[in-house]
């Protein structure tokens, strides 16, 4: 357990350059929010359309986590073999389905810092207008969920292929039962692999209707990064991974 | 006897996209027991960081088996009681000091503990004053010290190096060649791939040579370099370089010490001709002992042999 703790630090303060920049991104939207929203309050412009110009900002910038996660799980893998750090890290006594547990957590930490930033200040932003701040953390759940699972699918498809191709590949999985809901008109299949459902729970909130999303989705995506987590786990006992990946 | 390492008819093919498949390993066997310091030669491509990699666990092997401390090839708890160095060695960017913790952590190593052990393993390979710097910046060699560090620091019961003194200077070399010394007398066992022909003839117990993924020579090291087949006689009281050649025999090779001694190397079919033809020329025999190869000879010997006889198994 302390190994994989210690593989999904290590993994985070990897990608702390990516990490700083996203915050960066949403302390900086959260900063033009508050001082566009400050000006605006002092002309007559109705508080409704101002919460709605700032939850349209808030939410576009909540969904670029997910695909944030799909490209931190397709390159994980990767760039420990090409760099050959990965020996190293699979020299000691850690077996390869802890070394993945590591990237999983870390994934979600990278995701969570993003999420808990937002949370932060959308709480901030958006509980001025009236948005109920409770359900700006609940949105910010169903975000890590989608996260998790997400990053966790593109883990499994990079213990095989390339960061290009796996994510690809994690893009038309995410996308397959979103399609097949829409072709067959039954919302059940969002709940196959729920990333998009849950991504959809953010982008659909309204202040009319602030949480669309489910706690149902949310069980769900952590019981599936359990099952994308076990086969990825399965496929990379299976990989020489001493050989080259150029 | 527990044997610290152990393959089993071990073999290993790759497979390229196209189907083309290349035999790293064909059959490999190999003991080695412990608190012995063996070396693991062979030219480039011979197939002994595959077999190192098998045995760490990061491959399978297509057919055969091994064993590691006891236990099968790439169960992650043994390896707790094994230290690896590999050839191309991949570090994070961060300090020494820290880097060598992290690994120690891997490893399952207390916090308390970590801190003095990383002091002491760094110390032990001679980065003590650059415990706080950034390996980014470190050489080539300073790497490879700190790939030393990281494999020492869980005080491992199994050594596995693979090239460690490759990118070393002479004094960092002699540094690793007393730490691997010192090692030993601890009842460490140590599994020591280099080039450095050299550094194997000085330090191992036992060496086994590799081509084209088979043994092709396995032994003690002092055994290996006497040559059976030539001997080196050492005879007082015969001056005269006409006596000396008229004594030799043809395919032998002859020389005065400074002080007067000749020494003749023969085949060992000629040996007892040679010592009768000394007695009669007046000279008294001194010594008669098997000639001393250098590591390098055998080497050559072996390697160039076994590409004429591919079929050999081990001599």
């Amino acid at each position: 357990m302390k190994a994989i703790l210690v593989i999904a630090i290590n993994f985070v303060r990897e990608q702390r350059w990516p990490v700083l920049v996203m915050l960066l991104w949403v302390l900086l939207l959260a900063f033009l929010g508050l001082t566009t929203e400050a000006a605006r309050s002092k002309r007559p412009t109705p508080i409704k359309e101002q919460g709605e110009d700032l939850l349209f900002v808030f939410k576009q910038v909540a969904v670029y986590v997910v695909a944030f996660s799909v490209f931190f799980g397709s390159s994980a893998i990767f760039n420990d073999r090409r760099s050959r750090r990965i020996l190293s890290v699979l020299s000691k006594a850690i077996g390869r389905q802890d070394y993945l547990s590591g990237l999983v957590l870390g994934i979600t930490l990278a995701s969570a810092i993003y999420c808990i930033a937002l949370g932060v200040t959308g709480s901030w932003t958006l509980g001025e207008v009236g948005f109920p701040v409770r359900q700006v953390w609940f949105l910010m759940v169903c975000l890590l969920a989608a996260c998790m699972l997400a990053g966790t699918v593109a883990l499994m498809f990079s213990t095989f292929l390339n960061p290009f191709f796996a994510a690809g590949a994690t893009a038309a999985t995410m996308g397959l039962p979103f399609l097949l809901s829409h072709t067959s008109g039954n919302a059940m299949w969002t709940l196959v692999i729920p990333v998009n459902a849950l991504a959809a729970a953010v982008l659909k909130s309204s202040f009319e209707a602030p949480a669309t999303g489910s706690w149902m989705a949310i069980f769900l995506a952590l019981a599936e990064t359990v099952v994308f987590w076990f086969l990825a786990a399965k496929i990379f006992s299976y990989m020489d991974i001493a050989v080259s990946v150029e | 006897m527990k044997l610290a390492l152990e393959f089993d008819h071990v073999s290993k093919e790759y497979r390229s996209l196209f189907g083309r498949r290349f035999r790293a390993l064909d059959g490999f066997s190999l003991q080695v027991y412990p608190t012995e310091i063996f070396g693991f030669l062979g030219p480039n491509g011979a197939g002994k960081t595959t077999a190192i990699h098998l045995a760490m666990g990061f491959m399978r092997p297509t057919s055969g088996s091994g064993r590691l401390l006891g236990e099968p090839f790439g169960h992650a708890i043994t390896r707790r009681r094994v230290g690896f160095l590999p050839e191309n060695l991949g570090l994070y960017p961060r300090p020494a000091e820290q880097l060598v913790r992290f690994y120690g952590a891997l490893n399952g190593m207390k916090a308390s503990d970590l801190k003095p052990r990383a002091g002491e393993v760094l110390e032990m390979v001679g980065l003590e004053d650059h415990a706080r710097r950034n390996v980014s910046r470190f050489s080539r060699g300073m790497l490879q010290r700190v790939g030393l560090a990281q494999a020492l620091v869980n005080d491992p019961e199994l050594l596995i190096l693979d090239e460690p003194t490759s990118a070393l200077d002479p004094v960092a070399r002699v540094g690793v060649r007393e730490l691997l010394m010192r090692a030993r007398t601890q009842g460490k066992t140590i599994f020591l791939s280099s080039h450095l022909l050299s550094e194997i003839e000085l330090l191992c117990d036992r060496v086994a040579v590799l081509h084209r993924g088979r043994l092709v020579r396995l032994g003690r090291t002092d055994e290996l370099l006497e040559s059976y087949e030539r001997t080196e006689i050492a005879a007082r009281g015969i001056k005269a370089n006409g006596i000396a050649k008229a004594i030799a025999p043809e395919r032998s090779s002859w020389n005065f010490d400074p002080d007067g001694m000749l020494r003749i190397a023969v085949p060992r079919d000629q040996q007892r001709a040679t010592i009768s033809r000394i007695w009669e020329a007046g000279g008294e025999v001194v010594s008669v002992v098997p000639q001393r190869r250098s590591l390098e000879e055998i080497f050559l010997e072996v390697t160039s042999g076994a590409d004429s006889a591919a079929a050999g198994g081990v001599q």
